[in-house]
């Protein structure tokens, strides 16, 4: 029999036996499901998290505050300084009066603070874009000691502390959805098994009868595989469709909200959702090779 | 050909099921074996097709060590060997055709020749018309006439049979014992087990009996066919006999 006959006679038999079985089957393709979709949503949150703390890192910048007294004379200096710098892509002066109108717009219900002063209260600064692929932490750390040396800066601020605290929770909710996906997909790949194991009872007979006929182990197992190959990738499957529902749903009611749109803005990649039920299946597969992994089924006694 | 060399099996426990056998079943024989229940004669059965493996001594069948045959090898083994059990062993959600052509599928036959091959040997059974039907609508006999088809398909060289007729009434065991011997004639070597006295009387051949796992007996009875053309020899020469003494004279 050639492998695209054996493979055919696999799935038929596979199919029958989920037929016959649906209700045991259901609970090994549930248990798959849900390991799926709690993974997918941990997946989910921590790839769009990912993908919005790469943006806030691309667009980081570096603010240089200046002294009250800073001369035109030093700004000039520095302004050339700072972009002769190859990871430098925008160097922009920000003078105090024009730093107090951004506060005003930015912060109207605090615009009181601001007007009464005598003097400008907020400093001049540069405010400076980075090309984060042309930098190295070390050297980021080495240009803004050099610029914290400079007399007339009082202060030099970056993104960096916040964005790596933001870099550490998408990697804690990977490790945690990496964890929780492991454990909970060992829990439904040993359900795939036992299920298959019991439908390999509920067959004993029959298994019994394709053993004397000369079937080989290969064509007897066979249709178990495929079993809970078909039970994993339907789990996959349901899991698949339980997020992109699970998405619509959440995206259309929490649209208005930050954290709606940051974590929720896009669904799984392609990849990803492939992925999904690659794992599904092949989690069904290891049930199934699992359970028959010793023999499993030993032939009835009969007469002595 | 069949060889059994001081051959015995011994269950988990140490509990003997057979001892010390040896004899040989020449290719083409029909055998009978016979025993009390529990003597050890599907034991010895399951030993010829490896179901079970002897825990001392060795099998040859037809040129073949049985024991050493490697497991991956075990199910070609068995394509060479027929196999009829007393509950028929049938599969009650396939149809016939698919139960009958079991072995023709896995063996890559197309649908074409598998149904060719299934409808054969049906044939030789009778029940050529009940490809269709499942083997729940079928009568005790019928079930194992399918059985025996199936056993046949391949055209084995060996047929076993364990109880054949042991579910079955006095007529249906007629008909399965006519279809063994109508095999046989064939020339497929024939091993039943059967504690049946009167099946054996009635088809006669060589006769091994088993008690408590040893063999007790191996005699050769004569079948009525035999005894029919014995008595008719007889009085064919019973009668010149006495047609040659009617001639003499006085």
């Amino acid at each position: 029999m050639s492998l695209w006959q054996a493979l055919a006679y696999f799935f038929r038999e596979a199919l029958v036996s989920l037929g016959r079985s649906w209700k045991v089957s259901s609970v090994a393709i549930l248990t798959i499901a849900v390991s799926l979709f709690v993974g997918g949503v941990l997946l989910l949150l921590s790839t769009n998290l990912a993908t919005v703390v790469g943006q806030w890192r691309s667009q980081a910048k570096v603010l240089v505050y200046l002294t009250p007294e800073v001369s035109q004379d030093f700004l000039d200096g520095l302004r050339k300084q700072i972009e002769a710098e190859p990871w430098v892509t925008e160097c922009q002066y920000v003078a105090p009066e024009d730093a107090r109108e951004r506060f005003r717009q930015s912060f109207p219900s605090l615009s009181g603070m601001v007007e009464d002063w005598q003097e400008e209260p907020l400093p001049a600064s540069f405010e400076i874009s980075l090309d984060p692929t042309e930098l190295t932490a070390t050297a980021l750390e080495e240009w803004l000691s050099r610029l914290r040396e400079e007399p007339q800066v009082e202060m030099v601020d970056d993104d960096r502390d916040w964005l790596s605290q933001l870099s550490a929770i998408v990697a804690l909710i990977k490790g945690i959805g990496i964890t929780l996906g492991a454990v909970l997909l060992g829990a439904a790949i040993f359900t795939i098994a036992s299920v298959i194991r019991l439908t390999a009872y509920l067959y004993q007979d029959e298994i019994t009868i394709m053993r004397v006929v000369g079937a080989t182990e290969f064509f007897i197992r066979g249709p178990f595989y495929v079993e809970g190959f078909l039970q994993g990738l339907i789990g996959g499957s349901l899991a698949l469709a339980g997020l992109h529902l699970g998405h619509a749903v959440l995206l259309a009611r929490t649209e208005a909200s930050i954290w709606g749109g940051v974590l929720l803005e896009s669904f799984l990649s392609p990849q990803h959702q492939l992925a999904l039920i690659v794992v599904g299946g092949l989690s069904g597969l290891g049930g199934a090779i699992l359970s028959l992994r010793r023999e499993t089924l030993v032939p009835a006694a009969e007469g002595t | 050909m069949i060889q059994f060399f001081n051959v015995g099996k011994r269950y988990p426990g140490g509990q003997h099921a057979l001892r010390e056998l040896s004899f040989e079943i020449p290719r083409g024989q029909f055998v009978f074996l016979t025993g009390p229940s529990g003597a050890g004669k599907t034991t010895l059965l399951k030993l010829i097709f490896r179901e079970e493996v002897p825990s001392e001594g060795q099998i040859v069948v037809n040129g073949r060590n049985v024991s050493s045959v490697p497991p991956g090898k075990i199910p070609f083994l068995r394509r060479t060997i027929g196999v009829v059990f007393q509950n028929f062993r049938l599969i009650p959600r396939k149809t016939v055709f698919e139960n009958v052509s079991f072995l023709p599928r896995i063996l890559g036959a197309d649908t074409a020749t598998q149904k060719r091959l299934a409808h054969e040997a049906l044939d030789r059974v009778g029940l050529g018309h009940r490809l269709g039907a499942f083997p729940l609508e079928l009568s005790g006999g019928e079930q194992q006439r399918v059985a025996i088809a199936r056993a046949l398909i391949n055209e084995p060289e060996i047929l076993i049979a364990d109880e054949p007729t042991g579910n079955l009434d006095p007529e249906l065991s007629k008909e399965i014992l006519r279809i063994f011997e109508e095999i046989h004639h064939r020339g497929t070597t024939l091993l039943i087990a059967t504690h049946d006295r009167e099946t054996i009387q009635r088809i006669g051949g060589r006769v091994l009996t088993l008690e408590a796992g040893t063999l007790s007996g191996d005699q050769l009875l004569p079948s009525p066919r035999d005894l029919r053309s014995e008595a008719d020899t007889d009085l064919i020469t019973s009668t010149e006999s006495d047609l040659a003494t009617e001639g003499e004279p006085l």
